[in-house]
């Protein structure tokens, strides 16, 4: 069975046909976008492309729709799942290596940065990304060199056990702290991330960390 | 005081539209008389200041209308709570029901 690439997409209609063909032309892989209740033409752009479309009728966040891509390949007897972005900053060249290094028998491997490459990545986010690499460090005790990265290869065995119940952007944290706490295999391998003045404006501002701490507190 | 009958006559208008909802079956017995009682208290507190005072100087708060400000602000925080956590329930069981949709929705399809 190949694996499943899950791509969560909110009004992504304009990047993700080109995201979708690129991993269909990477390699042998199912593709699978879940769409987030968008109001633009984001479903039918990815299924034109090739990809299995899921339609969330209302705006879950992120993490909900992570989940129910989860969800989705458990049912299927996926045994291999990648999270992957819809705005076209991850490069699908680097999906198979990941995956490769999951099956040097790790239960994930989280893509990261600093072992590879950030293009573009604007300085406030760079403060940010170190405060939070402090903070995680300290709380899961995981010795990464990344965080709050959305490119990761997953066991479908090992992610039936982990709780998800971050609706929003806090659901990456909530995914480093069950890696701690299952003692899950964990690697990281290095991706590149090219942040385009497009992925920029859709992606999170500097109050989303707020938010995030926010969620993370309270529930 | 002026103050007096202005807070007055709002809590009577609040007694009687509560009243209106108890009729046309919007709230329930119990309902009703909790917030009777709520809204009584309050007349009480209103109308004869210096119960709270006697209340709040066997308790070792100076001035009445401190204490009525301590119990209402403590009462807000715990109503604030226990919204928050009901919210966020609501918001996860939402979250079920959409993807159980989208998961039907696919299958159907199949």
């Amino acid at each position: 069975m190949p694996a499943l690439i899950i791509i969560p997409a909110y009004n992504e209609a304009r990047k993700i046909k080109e995201v979708v063909s690129s991993i269909k032309s990477a390699g042998d892989f199912d593709v699978l976008v879940i769409d987030d209740g968008s109001v633009d033409e984001t479903a039918v752009a990815a299924q034109s492309a090739g990809a299995i479309v899921l339609h969330h009728k209302i705006n879950r966040g992120q993490g909900a729709a992570l989940k129910t891509g989860v969800e989705y390949a458990c049912r299927q007897g996926y045994e291999t799942v990648v999270f992957f972005d819809a705005d076209g900053q991850m490069s699908a060249a680097e999906i198979d290596p990941l995956i490769s290094k999951l099956h040097e028998g790790y239960d994930v491997v989280l893509g990261s940065r600093n072992l590879g490459r950030a293009i573009n990545m604007p300085v406030s986010r760079k403060i940010i990304k170190k405060l939070a690499l402090i903070l995680t460090r300290l709380t899961t005790r995981l010795d990464i060199t990344d965080t709050h990265i959305g490119f990761q290869a997953w066991r479908v065995d090992a992610l039936k056990k982990i709780r998800l119940n971050q609706d929003r952007m806090a659901h990456a944290s909530q995914l480093l702290a069950e890696i701690s706490r299952l003692k899950l295999r964990y690697a990281e391998a290095p991706v590149t991330i090219n942040y385009s003045d497009y992925s920029l404006k859709k992606g999170q501002s500097i109050f989303g960390s707020f938010r995030i701490i926010w969620d993370l507190l309270i529930k | 005081m002026l103050i007096q009958i202005i807070l007055i006559v709002l809590i009577a208008i609040i007694i009687l539209r509560l009243f209106a909802k108890y009729k046309s079956r919007e709230v329930s017995m119990r309902q009703l008389s909790g917030w009777l009682a709520i809204w009584l208290l309050a007349s009480a507190v209103i109308i004869r200041p210096d119960l709270t005072v006697r209340l709040a100087n066997l308790v070792g708060v100076g001035r009445g209308s401190d204490l009525v400000i301590y119990l209402a602000i403590i009462f807000l925080f715990y109503t604030v709570f226990r919204l928050l956590l009901r919210i966020e329930n609501m918001e996860k069981n939402l979250t079920k029901v959409v993807r159980s949709e989208a998961l039907k929705e696919h299958n159907r399809h199949e």
